[in-house]
């Protein structure tokens, strides 16, 4: 489950879920209902694939790549279809809808940013400069 | 926090107070701000900007500080050149955001009821948001000598004048811009956004000056009370966003190569003598570049719709005030040293006499406008020697948030801030709802107050200030 947190200048956002993979996939989906609202366009999967030398800095990287596909491809994320989900690499393919989004988002910041293990799932945070 | 009063403007936090703090952490501001600052993160931001390596003489913030990542926003820093570093998440995603203001040939009374349709034409003229109609598409080398020169590659096309050229800080252009340091991912977010304002807190505002303070500073801006004024508050778009990404990734791998540990990973850096350094310097100084000439060609469209609605006349006597960045880092001398100055979300403010500042504006000061909100006004500035003396040449770039942007929506929604603006005749072109009551007046600090501090400190001087007619967001 996801929520976004009081930031005073940006948007700060919360995950809590079972699994690191959840936690991926929720990501996704938060940030697809930030960035538009609708109305949508024709669904289209795509493939998406990071790296980065840490889980937490994955996590960034993840949305940092799902930020610019909606930037540029205007894809909005809708949810992660499948995923393959390593300590510094991920996967996945994602199920998206086309529009122009109603929002965008300047970057993806490692600012307070956790992602790790947390009373028996997992437990991320993540600061996106709007 | 152990924060201790210097003067009534100026509080400081010793670099006693933690032990990775290599110098104090200052900030500009009065009593009470100080507690709206302290119920934030802003301070701590604060103080872990004066952990990092070469530091000179203290982490700064103005009385528009708030909570930001990595650097506070309001919030300024100077490294030496030989033993410091440079910080993309310092200078931050947005790369010379900046203001731009444009001064009308006409009084807002000439204007009558073609206000609302002058503010019409400039939303159709100039894409909001994510819309890109009407942007100056370039690629390949045409965009590559945007990201060299600046404004002046696109004189060439017709776009602009040579003398807002000669009216832009740094004249639109900073030294050792390089292209090849800018990602293939940054060049094509930017390819199709020349002259596009953006989103979040970005705006174009159609003003008239309610009230000149300093008589002989607004005839040197070439401003008196009533004049139409137009300000444009953008930045460099996708592609200063992916320069700031692509290194602040690259440094975040480099750190333990240079010995740097850090309170905040948004922090990365590297040492300015190192390629990783000079790189970013490289591309930072292409996306400057390329923000100078996005603000140009928002500036080309405004007179063109001014033409449109008010005649050639009125679009050819519009001229150029000036033009400030508030989110960069630029190598400048104090006290015969080089530094190179952090500024995020702060405006450089040079004081009479600087050999930086045009020649027409030399006995006055450096131009500067202050954003208040889209409901309250907005003001111009004029350095003062102050800021050399106690701030790297630098004061605020707005009035600073105060108010979270879901804090902003649960007070008020879009359709009924729309409503009151409109009914304080204040006209709204804005599509989303959702990104208006985000901006609503209330969300900012008095931007009065803050202006104050900044002159009572000897940082600016009051020049004028602009009250909204009508605002074009994003």
């Amino acid at each position: 489950m996801y929520r976004w947190l009081d930031h005073t200048s940006e948007m700060e956002l919360a995950i809590e879920e079972e699994s690191p993979e959840a936690i991926f996939r929720e990501a996704a989906v938060a940030l697809g209902g930030l960035l538009s609202e609708g109305p949508f366009g024709d669904p289209v999967q795509t493939e998406v694939s990071v790296a980065a030398s840490d889980l937490p800095g994955l996590l960034v990287e993840w949305l940092n790549e799902l930020v610019y596909l909606a930037e540029s491809e205007g894809l909005i994320p809708e949810r992660v279809v499948g995923i393959d989900l390593g300590d510094i690499r991920v996967d996945a393919v994602v199920a998206c809808r086309r529009s122009e989004p109603q929002n965008l988002i300047k970057g993806v910041t490692y600012h307070r940013l956790e992602m790790g293990p947390a009373g028996g799932g997992w437990r991320a945070r993540v600061i996106l400069d709007v | 926090m152990d924060l201790r009063r210097i003067d009534d403007q100026l509080w400081e936090i010793p670099a006693s107070a933690r032990a990775d703090m290599r110098v104090p952490a200052r900030v500009f501001a009065d009593r009470e701000m100080l507690d709206a600052i302290s119920d934030d993160l802003s301070l701590e931001q604060l103080q872990n900007v004066a952990t990092l390596p070469g530091i000179v003489n203290a982490a700064i913030a103005m009385p528009d500080i708030h909570q930001g990542y990595g650097f506070p926003v309001g919030g300024l820093a100077a490294f030496d050149t030989a033993e410091g570093v440079v910080s993309p998440g310092g200078v931050g995603y947005d790369i010379n955001c900046g203001v731009r203001l444009l001064a009308l040939p006409l009084e807002a009374e000439d204007l009558g009821e073609r206000s609302e349709q002058l503010v019409h034409e400039i939303s159709r003229s100039v894409p909001a948001g994510t819309h890109r109609e009407g942007a100056l598409r370039l690629r390949g080398a045409k965009l590559d000598r945007v990201l060299q020169e600046g404004p002046r590659a696109l004189l060439d096309n017709g776009v602009g004048l040579g003398e807002d050229i000669e009216r832009t800080e740094s004249e639109g252009r900073l030294d050792g811009a390089d292209p090849e340091k800018v990602s293939d991912r940054a060049h094509e977010r930017g390819s199709g956004q020349l002259g596009t304002l953006g989103s979040g807190n970005h705006f174009l505002e159609l003003q008239r000056v309610e009230r000149v303070f300093d008589e002989r500073a607004a005839a040197s801006f070439g401003l008196r009370r009533g004049q139409l004024t137009v300000l444009i508050h953008s930045g460099s778009r996708g592609l200063g966003h992916q320069v700031c990404t692509d290194y602040v990734r690259r440094m975040d791998r480099s750190l333990e190569r240079y010995g740097i540990r850090l309170p905040d990973r948004q922090l990365a850096c590297a040492p300015l003598s190192s390629p990783g350094g000079a790189d970013y310097l490289g591309a930072m100084a292409a996306a400057a570049n390329f923000a100078w000439a996005n603000r140009h060609t928002i500036a080309h469209r405004v007179r063109e719709s001014i033409g449109a609605v008010l005649g050639g006349a009125a679009a050819k006597g519009t001229r150029q005030v000036y033009d400030v960045a508030h989110n960069v880092a630029k190598t400048e001398h104090y006290g015969g040293r080089a530094l190179c100055v952090h500024r995020k979300g702060a405006t450089r403010a040079f004081p009479p006499g600087s050999p930086d500042i045009p020649a027409e504006y030399r006995e006055t000061g450096q131009p500067v406008f202050i954003p208040g909100s889209m409901g309250t006004g907005s003001y111009v500035l004029a350095g003062r020697e102050g800021s050399v003396e106690r701030s790297f040449g630098t004061v605020c770039h707005g009035a600073g948030r105060l108010l979270s942007r879901t804090g902003a929506r649960k007070r008020i929604q879009g359709a009924e801030l729309r409503r009151q603006l409109e009914s304080q005749g204040i006209t709204v072109r804005c599509p989303s709802n959702r990104g208006l009551a985000e901006e609503a007046p209330f969300a900012y600090k008095d931007v009065d107050r803050v202006v104050e501090v900044v002159e009572r400190a000897g940082l600016a001087g009051r020049v004028a200030r602009l009250r909204p007619m009508g605002v074009v967001k994003g």
